[in-house]
């Protein structure tokens, strides 16, 4: 019980925090002080006291996609091991469930993304979708892979770490693999530029760009949600104490999510945005990565036999 | 139980004969519908103890040579195919009652369609009951033969005159391949039975192998898997809506019973014959969802849709192959469970999407995604089935889709593999699913978004009226079983838990259920979710200030500027431009000061076809320039010549011992 209240604490105050910290980071790294840390609190309290606008071309799809989008996000993070041990749910091949959530929840705001009709954000859909279609297998390999490895079917159990036994490769693997789905699942550098001020380069920001008011809350309100299940799931792959249920291992956790932030925060200071074309040579590397693991689990578990 | 059953064939017949005869349509329309309902009827209830566990039913009856006896026997397979079938098949009918509205209007006689209609129905019963190879492939043609004429409605284009023959030339392939393989059989056994069919076929040996390598292809051929597809889009793109519902949705779900009927029949498979299913499923899913994502033409996406799906039901078989041949039970589960439900979800689907493509092509006179684009204003109501049925095919929870491949997903990723390489292979395939699904995604955004979202592309094309009530009932229909197999996936694979427990290694239906439950629930919640979140959205609608979209600066916006359907799918057809040759022409224009307009065009081929052009067109070439350049190379010749002696000498040793 304690854990789930614990899950629940820290869904209620760590996807502020996340955005936050990164922000900080990338000001520090620019020699500016930055916005207080909870910014992104004060944000969505703002959009929710305002009103929307709507544009004339746009249907019932377009209002509802955002709060689909915030749906999903808590659907995807109701399964992911939030303070380091159990989820708040889980069941065999929840990270099915997992990826075809976010699935849903991309596929909604592609939508009201044409229903615009604007080509901006047609194209912002399109890079969408086409990322998408390399992302979903990595992950698919790579949680495969952890499965194999550690005999359980559900996320949080094949995510502790597997460095008993000679797993270490795949474990690398996988750190690699989930690092570069969770740059593209929460429109990162160096796949996206979520700071940029030109259309054209967009991906994930142009999709979004007619949403106002409490709708861009509920947007705003999602991402930070999954910014903080991807930072989760990598947290949870780092923490050796993953598992245990016991504070030290909670606290663990969350600093190695807050260490994922300024990780985010210190790449996207550092280095610039690859150029679109590459992008989908960057996710292949994910896909490498996956395959790599689920090689190395082959060979590991062929040893072992 | 087999009177009633054996009832709905004359029925339907009869009922074909009074439609053909009927001067107006009103009256033929009405008896094919009524024969339909009434020999639906009867087949359900004579059906229905066997879905719940029954015994078979059996009728034999003596006929003269070649035919020896006539067999009739609805197995739990045989019922789980025909609960769906013939109910399917009458909402098709009466949706073709409003979809060829404005042809009787024009003074089109629809009695032929209406009688081929329910041919296609009786074809059901005899396909899914029949012991007899002869009568079976009687089934089979009149399901053939009844598609092509149902296809070629509009006889009076060539285009479509072409899409009706090749389907024809293709499904004929299909059958001399049946029948060599019943030949083949017949001569082993004597016999044009199944059971002794089956006794054969239980024997391992290289006749088996061959006997499953024909028969593969000729149902492959018949269910439109790749490389076997070509006809497909064709033939779906040029049938009316109805029509290339059923196709695609029930009649061609008839090349996986045959293929799974075969399997029953033959027993424990071998290994290599699961991997073989499992790669030839996968390699089907990859093709197929790859040549959905650059369509501009909704049905012939559909159709490569189709060869998508079928795949994906493979995939599953090759599945409950494998977990067969290993004897775990719960891989063979999974596999054979999924397998099914999946062609159940499939068939419910694709049928609505083909009906909502019928209506949004009665409205607008085409189907073109580049030049529709705003219809959900137009037309609501289809645009709300539409988009169930584009979120159910792309998988996504909570609707049946999901549910079905997950249930392939919970054996892939089992684990259970005995081999470290097989589980490797088993998870590699789980990501091929994955790509699947989210590449399906992509194509079902991009047709929706497309057609029914944003501005109309041409302003002053005409727009008609909703679909009349003939139409929207069956589509509202299947919208609803898509959410109500979603939501309680129970009732779906009810339908199956007896075909399941035709295999004999202790597979039951429970195993799958067991781990479902949970997501199953996940999938309710979600659900809630989704309500809310559509309230939310319908709520803020009400009196909310509109303005335009914003131009990012510019602000002449036109509709023409819109992402296109081209556009959308560039970026993703330019990765795998290998498998997807595209043709380009362009004249750009020149100078400064252009004098003449340039044109720029691009569309995609299909790859197997265009192939297969080549080599009708340039084999001859080849084999003639190969055949003159032997005596100017003498190294050839002698090579060649070497081949052939040893080839002949492999095969008359092997002849010998």
């Amino acid at each position: 019980m304690t854990a789930r209240a614990v899950n629940l604490l820290a869904l209620a105050v760590m996807p502020f925090l996340l955005t936050g910290v990164i922000n900080r980071v990338k000001s520090l790294w620019a020699g500016r002080r930055g916005p207080p840390v909870f910014q992104l609190a004060f944000d969505v309290l703002r959009l929710l006291r305002k009103s929307s606008v709507y544009s004339t071309s746009t249907t019932l799809v377009f209002r509802v996609a955002p709060w689909v989008w915030l749906v999903t996000a808590l659907g995807s993070a109701a399964i992911v091991p939030l303070s380091g041990s159990s989820p708040l749910a889980w069941f065999d091949y929840d990270f099915v469930w997992f990826a075809y959530v976010w699935g849903l929840g991309r596929v909604m705001l592609m939508l009201a993304a044409l229903d615009t009709g604007s080509s901006f954000e047609g194209m912002g859909a399109a890079r969408e979708a086409t990322f998408s279609t390399l992302l979903e297998p990595a992950l698919f390999l790579v949680t495969g892979a952890l499965c194999l490895l550690s005999g359980h079917h559900s996320l949080h159990q094949a995510l502790v770490p597997p460095l008993q036994g000679g797993g270490t490769a795949v474990w690398l693997a996988a750190v690699v693999g989930l690092t570069i789905v969770l740059q593209v699942e929460t429109s990162r550098l160096p796949v996206d530029d979520p700071a940029t001020h030109l259309e054209l380069t967009m991906v994930h920001e142009v999709m979004v760009l007619d949403h106002s008011g409490p709708d861009l809350a509920a947007i705003q309100l999602g991402s930070a949600i999954k910014l903080f299940v991807g930072a989760s799931v990598i947290a949870t792959l780092l923490n050796p104490l993953a598992g245990d249920g016991s504070w030290p291992s909670a606290a663990v956790h969350l600093a190695l999510c807050i260490g994922v932030a300024v990780m985010i925060g210190t790449v996207e200071s550092l280095i610039a945005r690859l150029k679109l074309a590459a992008v989908p040579q960057y996710i292949v590397l994910a896909l490498a990565s996956g395959a790599i693991a689920l090689l190395a689990t082959a060979w590991r578990v062929g040893g072992a036999e | 139980m087999s009177t009633a059953l054996l009832l709905s064939l004359p029925v339907l017949v009869l009922g074909a004969a009074l439609s053909l005869l009927l001067r107006a349509n009103r009256w033929s329309a009405a008896v094919a519908i009524f024969s339909q309902a009434a020999a639906t009827a009867l087949v359900l209830v004579s059906i229905a103890p066997l879905l719940q566990g029954g015994a078979p039913i059996e009728v034999t009856w003596d006929w003269p040579r070649p035919i020896d006896s006539l067999v009739f026997k609805v197995d739990a397979l045989g019922a789980f195919f025909l609960s769906w079938s013939l109910p399917l098949t009458l909402l098709g009918t009466i949706y073709a009652v409003g979809y060829l509205r404005p042809y009787f209007e024009k003074g089109r006689s629809g009695g032929p369609h209406f009688a081929l209609l329910n041919l296609v129905s009786a074809s059901f019963v005899l396909i899914y009951s029949v012991q007899n190879a002869l009568v079976f492939l009687l089934g089979w043609e009149i399901a053939a033969v009844s598609a092509w004429l149902l296809v070629i409605w509009d006889y009076k284009s060539q285009k479509i005159r072409f899409a009706g023959f090749n389907y024809l030339v293709s499904t004929h392939v299909g059958l001399f391949v049946l029948v060599a393989a019943f030949m083949l059989l017949h001569s082993n056994t004597d016999s044009m039975n199944f059971q002794r069919f089956g006794e054969f076929l239980s024997k391992p040996g290289p006749t088996r192998a061959t006997i499953f390598g024909l028969l593969g292809v000729s149902f492959a051929l018949k269910s439109a898997f790749f490389p076997f597809h070509t006809w497909l889009p064709r033939a779906h793109a040029a049938a009316p809506a109805h029509v290339s519902a059923l196709m695609s949705g029930v009649i061609h779900k008839a090349g996986l019973f045959g293929f799974l009927r075969f399997t029953l029949l033959a027993g424990r498979p071998e290994e290599w014959m699961g991997w073989t299913v499992l790669m030839f499923g996968s390699v089907s899913a990859l093709m197929g969802v790859l040549s959905t994502s650059t369509q501009r033409d909704l049905k012939r996406l559909l159709g490569y849709s189709s060869t998508e799906n079928v795949g994906i039901a493979a995939i599953g078989f090759g599945l409950g192959y494998l977990g067969w041949t290993w004897g775990i039970p719960s891989l063979a589960a999974c596999g054979f469970a999924g397998g099914l439900l999946h062609v159940l979800n499939h068939a419910l689907f694709k049928c609505l999407l083909f009906y909502a493509a019928g209506a949004v092509y009665r409205a607008t006179h085409t189907v073109d995604l580049e030049r529709l684009g705003g219809l959900a204003k137009k037309l609501p109501r289809t645009a709300v089935l539409f988009l169930v049925g584009a979120l159910a095919i792309s998988a996504l929870p909570p609707l049946n889709g999901f549910i079905s491949e997950f249930v392939i997903y919970s054996g892939l990723l089992s684990g259970k593999a005995p081999s470290s390489g097989g589980n490797v292979v088993l998870i590699s395939t789980a990501a091929a699913l994955a790509f699947v699904g989210a590449v399906s995604a992509l194509s079902m955004t991009r047709a929706f978004g497309l057609i029914f979202l944003g501005n109309a592309r041409e302003p002053l094309a005409h727009v008609g009226e909703e679909a009349p009530a003939a139409m929207m009932a069956p589509m509202a229909l299947h919208a609803v079983a898509i959410v109500a197999l979603g939501l309680s996936p129970q009732w779906g694979l009810g339908l199956t838990r007896t075909a399941l427990s035709l295999f004999p290694i202790g597979v039951n239906a429970a195993t799958v259920l067991e781990p479902l439950a949970a997501v199953v629930w996940a999938g309710r919640l979600l659900a809630v979710g989704l309500v809310v979140a559509l309230l939310a959205g319908w709520r803020r609608g009400v009196a909310a200030r509109r303005s335009v979209t914003w131009g990012c600066g510019y602000t002449a916006p036109s509709p023409r500027m819109q992402y296109t359907g081209s556009s959308f799918s560039e970026q993703f057809g330019r990765i795998f431009e290998g498998l997807m040759p595209i043709v380009h022409r362009e004249k750009l224009p020149e100078g400064p000061f252009p004098q003449k307009t340039g044109h720029l065009s691009t569309h995609h081929l299909d790859a197997v076809e265009q192939r297969m052009f080549e080599v009708l067109g340039q084999g001859e070439d080849f084999v003639t320039q190969a055949a003159d350049r032997i005596p100017e190379q003498p190294r050839f010749a002698f090579a060649a010549g070497l081949l052939a002696l040893v080839l002949i000498g492999v095969l008359v040793l092997g002849a010998l011992t």
